[in-house]
């Protein structure tokens, strides 16, 4: 159980740490004056979080998921078209249990 | 990616065409708001509360872990870094966005933010790495994240006892083929952030089992930056 008093103050914390990280990272590059190098860090930061949250749920995941991920890059590479990406993903994470 | 992009906007049809634009991701969404509600209310948290704090924290992967913490005596420290590792990557995707973000009005800025999250943030990717100036669709789209995060979860909340199994969903996997075609995306406009991602794909690999979930993440896109400043360079 947990009381009135402990949840205010956990939530508090969660709530304070979510809208900190979300405020800080914009509000601290007001501070460094962009150069071409600093860009590309920054572009290269950006793909890269997107590419490690899917390689650090991958090494964890069913062989299913990780089928389905491949295909969706697949399709992607295909059609260009993101929507179209997941589409196919579901269908093949739904239809992954029935073949194998 | 535009250098310095100018005049920055952040117009009600561009919030309108964001929340369109995630209507597809925030269907899968649901079935987790859901598991998260049920999840909490049998973690002994009021249908209220869980529901409340879906809105203020918005991070998902922050509040499943909470709850693990959410037992008296809470350990807040604890709970205070395991939050800071599930959210640090919120701080990493502030930063990529800034020279478009700080290019708008303080209190726009705020607002922008206060609603940045992952489906949101890779959705803009695209668009800016075209050349758009308007934040409407990351505004837009955060606000369709939340209204879907903070609505399922006060389902689960309060209409409790019914079994859901998210897993039958395939929110896991729907997520992942969106991150996933979006990386695909953005590397093949810009190839020179082939040898980036392949970096940030085997550290973030490779370091999970030895870093607490999240920072390997976080390693990782500072890692995939620094190659990618340092190609530049070269």
């Amino acid at each position: 159980m947990l009381s009135d008093g402990s949840y205010i103050i956990a939530v508090s914390v969660l709530a304070l740490i979510a809208l900190g990280t979300r405020l800080s990272g914009a509000f601290l590059m007001a501070w460094v004056t962009p150069t071409p190098r600093i860009e590309k860090f920054l572009q290269g930061m950006s793909v890269s979080v997107i590419a490690a949250l899917v390689a650090s749920a991958l090494v964890t995941a069913d062989l299913k998921t990780f089928v389905a991920t491949c295909s969706a890059i697949f399709i992607a590479a295909l059609s260009r078209s993101v929507i179209w990406a997941m589409i196919a993903g579901m269908i093949v994470a739904a239809a992954y249990p029935q073949v194998f | 990616m535009v250098r310095n992009p100018q005049n920055v906007t952040l117009s009600a049809a561009g919030v309108a065409r964001g929340m369109t634009r995630l209507l597809p991701i925030c269907l899968f969404v649901v079935p987790f708001g859901i598991a998260f509600g049920i999840a909490a209310t049998e973690g002994g948290i009021g249908p209220l509360q869980a529901t409340a704090m879906s809105g203020l924290v918005f991070t998902a992967t922050a509040q499943f872990a909470a709850l693990d913490f959410l037992n008296d005596p809470v350990a807040f420290f604890s709970l205070g870094l395991v939050a800071l590792a599930l959210s640090g990557r919120h701080l990493i995707m502030g930063a990529a966005l800034a020279q478009w973000i700080n290019r708008l009005p303080p209190g726009k800025r705020f607002l922008t933010l206060m609603f940045l999250s992952d489906a949101n943030f890779a959705d803009t990717q695209t668009l800016l790495q075209r050349g758009d100036t308007d934040l409407g669709p990351l505004l837009g789209g955060g606000l369709m994240l939340w209204i879907t995060w903070v609505a399922s979860t006060g389902i689960g909340a309060f209409g409790g006892d019914l079994l859901i199994n998210t897993e039958a969903f395939g929110f896991g996997v729907v997520m992942l083929c969106f991150f996933a075609a979006t990386a695909f995306g953005m590397v093949r406009s810009t190839p020179s952030l082939v040898l980036p991602v392949f970096v940030a794909i085997g550290v973030s690999a490779a370091t999970l089992p030895y870093l607490p979930n999240g920072w390997n993440i976080i390693l990782a896109a500072l890692l995939g930056g620094g190659v990618a400043a340092q190609c530049h360079a070269e």
